[in-house]
């Protein structure tokens, strides 16, 4: 077997990106999505994030503004 | 991972090779992490999801031998196409060689496995959509909700882990 791409392509942001990132918006005007699991979320995560982890993802997508930029982690 | 990308516009015989390879793929990469696992639950979990990938094979396979008219038997399929789709990848050894720096814990193997499951359930979701014919969407769906319930097993286990802690 042979491994080859195969996903949906999207930019990446490291850290300090997503930092910036945040400090140059308005809050409100983007979606700060964590797909990690409860504990995980509740244990500690960015403020303001929107929890909707990983395996739920595909049947809750109607809860994401489509009209907003979603930083994922 | 290797340097192609599906764009959206493959046939729908290129699309079910190439999810055959990513199962085959998937269920190379439950194999090798469930060895390297000592959480003997987790280990079960990983050896349970790498033999049914093997059944989605053979549905995959299935599929194709029902939709193609190359005349091609299923013995050419593996030997030829698949080596005609996949050149340029990574093997799994390479895979997993190259992921060995996020895969030091349970934890980390678990996060992979679920990244990777998210692709396979993107991959089997956009495609159904697509499909123009009732046989390759309910096969392509079907294949679609058990790479769901891989993905909530995995999260259960890495909520499991994490209150273990």
């Amino acid at each position: 077997m042979e491994w080859k791409q195969f996903f949906t392509p999207i930019k990446n942001m490291d850290t300090e990106e997503a930092r910036a990132y945040m400090a140059e918006h308005e809050e409100g005007t983007y979606t700060l999505l964590d797909v990690r699991q409860l504990g995980e979320y509740e244990n500690s995560r960015i403020p303001g994030a929107t929890l909707i982890p990983l395996p739920q993802l595909s049947d809750r997508l109607g809860e994401l503004d489509p009209e907003k930029p979603v930083i994922t982690y | 991972m290797g340097m192609v990308t599906l764009m959206g516009d493959e046939s729908p015989l290129e699309v079910i090779v190439f999810a055959y390879g990513m199962e085959q793929g998937l269920g190379e990469f439950y194999s090798s992490a469930a060895g390297m696992i000592e959480d003997k639950d987790v280990a079960g979990l990983l050896r349970k999801l790498a033999r049914i990938e093997e059944s989605h094979k053979q549905k995959l396979l299935d599929l194709y031998m029902t939709l193609n008219t190359t005349g091609k038997g299923s013995e050419a399929f593996e030997a030829e196409i698949m080596n005609e789709m996949m050149e340029g990848g990574f093997t799994t050894k390479e895979f997993l060689e190259k992921n060995r720096p996020v895969m030091e814990t349970t934890a980390d193997i678990l996060s992979l496995a679920m990244m990777l499951e998210t692709q396979g359930l993107d991959l089997y979701l956009r495609y159904s959509q697509k499909a123009e014919d009732e046989e390759s969407r309910r096969v392509l769906y079907r294949i679609a909700e058990d790479e769901k319930a891989h993905l909530a097993a995995l999260g259960d286990m890495m909520e499991a882990i994490h209150n273990e802690k």
